[in-house]
């Protein structure tokens, strides 16, 4: 456990090192603080169209990090040849894999937790100190990062970044569209069209499981039900997508 | 390392590197040919031994060292280290790796990636921050032990990975081309290093395409080319007592054969065959000229390799083929 925990805080440290991840906080700290100017261009509820929008920012660059540190995850370890001094240690790959996986979801942690704080603060000073639903709603996004994040360090360990942010991405989309292939299912006459729709429901990640934005933004109350299938939901996904990520990076040799 | 598999010879020999019938064949793709990179790779290395892997570049030399240090797994046959299959991670534990080239993080200093790299080997905090101190200031990094790596020069990088390969003071260390773009200093406190290290009782293993180094410092040599044992040994066995030719130094303009390799002057430097070497001498001396200097020249590694390259003769096609 302690060699997958010097991993996991390496490549920690090695992100919040990276100055580009500074760049991409700063933007949505920035779409924070701009989202305070919409109630000046909005009609009826303002309060609620800032919540939407600075919701929106913290969801879409909470998404961007974990694509962008996820993607070369591994891949970046084995191009830069840091591997060989990794993997001739008593190093398992899975540990290997574990460690990375679990230091990169410390980071996006660190992040979501900046930007909430952000969030709460501009909160607190233009309307008042948010309700408990939005931190519930940060914990599933959260869940919902690491999943993204298990599919990106999936890709990572098989192919290049460019073609694991496209695979990635394309995961991203899809696992929020999960919904409406399903309904799309549903509608079709065809009974094949039916089954394979409902294979790829199935098969598919539903990313849409963990989004509690709505219910954040009009400061709903979430049934602990819904929270209690997210997590039990992100957690055997996750494990999941991050075993076959072990099982591929098993079999790979080293040149 | 229960439930894992143990090679008895080893244990009852003490030979601390075994690889048996080592076989790695390489396919770039599915459409590619295949290449075999290693065939058949019999190789033991004893306890406390300074051995030297020798051949050509693509002989198999890196990856004999990449299926025992679990980078790679052989094709067929079966690689032990202390007599533990190399493909357990916890055969590692026992010893240290320095890849040709070695690329680190370069986000952290160098104390931070020795700390790092202790820290995998389960190395106890002060134990780890002690060694790394006496490594640093043995390698002469000091005074940059707080830079960040990406500073550092290829000589600098070099004498950290020659660290963290003995860091926690391995049973075993694996050098792959220690000795790769060092300046002569740097190549001096490499075989400084091995040496104290199998003064220390390390078995040091290690590839390298500078013959001389691995002439000086190894006990024992293994010759591969192309992917084949070519010879195993003491270097004095590998090389043999025969002097290939002599170079004899004279003054003065007397013909006495051989080839001309140099002059300087009336100072000549000739070489001939070692039976000639008397009859020349004399017909100088009776000339009036002078013998300066008779030098027999024996065979080297070099010349111990190059013959077997030729001996080897053109590349085998056969080693490419589909598979």
């Amino acid at each position: 456990m302690s060699r997958i925990w010097a991993l996991a805080t390496n490549t920690f440290r090695e992100a919040v090192r990276d100055r580009i991840l500074y760049s991409i906080l700063f933007f949505a700290f920035g779409v924070l603080v701009l989202s305070l100017a919409m109630q000046e261009v909005t009609i009826g509820d303002q309060a609620k169209v800032v919540r939407s929008v600075a919701q929106g920012a913290v969801d879409a660059f909470g998404s961007i990090i974990a694509m962008f540190l996820g993607i070369s995850l591994v891949y970046k370890e084995i191009e830069r040849k840091t591997v060989y001094t990794i993997l001739s240690k008593p190093i398992a790959r899975w540990k290997f894999v574990l460690g990375k996986y679990t230091g990169l979801v410390l980071t996006l942690w660190v992040e979501v937790l900046a930007l909430t704080v952000l969030y709460t603060v501009l909160m607190t000073l233009q309307q008042r100190f948010p309700p408990p639903v939005l931190f519930v709603s940060m914990g599933t996004l959260m869940l919902e990062l690491m999943l993204l994040t298990a599919w990106a360090t999936l890709f990572s360990t098989f192919s290049t970044p460019t073609t694991a942010a496209a695979f990635t991405l394309a995961i991203f989309i899809i696992g929020h569209l999960a919904d409406d292939i399903w309904l799309f299912g549903n509608q079709a006459d065809s009974a094949t069209v039916r089954q394979a729709a409902r294979a790829l429901y199935w098969a598919l990640p539903n990313f849409e499981l963990f989004s509690l934005r709505v219910e954040a933004v009009h400061e709903r109350e979430v049934p602990w039900g819904r929270v209690g299938l997210a997590l039990a939901y992100g957690a055997a996904y996750t494990s999941a997508v991050l075993t076959l990520a072990i099982a591929v990076f098993r079999n790979r040799d080293l040149k | 390392m229960s439930g894992t598999v143990v090679d008895q010879h080893s244990a009852e020999t003490d030979v601390v590197v075994r690889t048996v019938g080592l076989r790695k064949v390489y396919r770039a793709d599915f459409w590619k040919r295949a290449v075999v990179g290693l065939e058949g790779l019999d190789l033991e290395v004893r306890r406390g031994e300074v051995f030297g892997i020798v051949g050509p570049n693509g002989a198999g030399k890196t990856t004999t060292i990449k299926i025992l240090t679990g980078l790679q797994r052989p094709t067929a046959g079966q690689a032990f280290i202390l007599g533990h299959s190399c493909e357990e991670p916890e055969t590692r534990k026992r010893m240290g790796f320095l890849p040709e080239r070695p690329y680190f993080y370069e986000h952290l200093s160098a104390r931070e990636l020795l700390d790092f790299y202790g820290r995998l080997f389960d190395m106890p905090t002060r134990h780890r921050r002690e060694r790394i101190d006496l490594l640093l200031e043995r390698v002469g990094l000091t005074r940059f032990a707080d830079v960040a790596l990406r500073k550092y020069s290829k000589g600098m990088v070099q004498r950290v990975g020659l660290c963290q390969a003995i860091l926690h003071q391995p049973d075993l260390v694996i050098l792959d081309e220690p000795m790769s773009g060092l300046d002569p200093l740097g190549r001096a406190l490499v075989r400084d290093l091995i040496l104290e290290e199998r003064t220390r009782g390390a078995t040091v293993c290690f590839s390298s395409h500078i013959l001389s180094d691995v002439q000086a410092l190894s006990d024992r040599v293994a010759i591969i080319v192309r992917g084949r044992l070519r010879g195993v040994g003491t270097v004095a066995s590998l090389i043999g007592d025969r002097v290939r030719y002599v170079e004899l130094v004279v003054e003065g303009e007397v013909d006495v054969g051989g080839e001309l390799v140099r002059r300087d002057g009336a100072v000549r430097t000739l070489r001939l065959p070692p039976d000639r070497a008397d009859e020349a001498v004399r017909a100088v001396v009776q000339a009036g000229g002078r013998v300066l200097e008779l030098l027999p020249v024996r065979d080297d590694l070099e010349a111990v390799l190059l013959g077997e390259v030729e001996r080897a003769g053109p590349v085998d096609e056969t080693r490419l083929g589909v598979l």
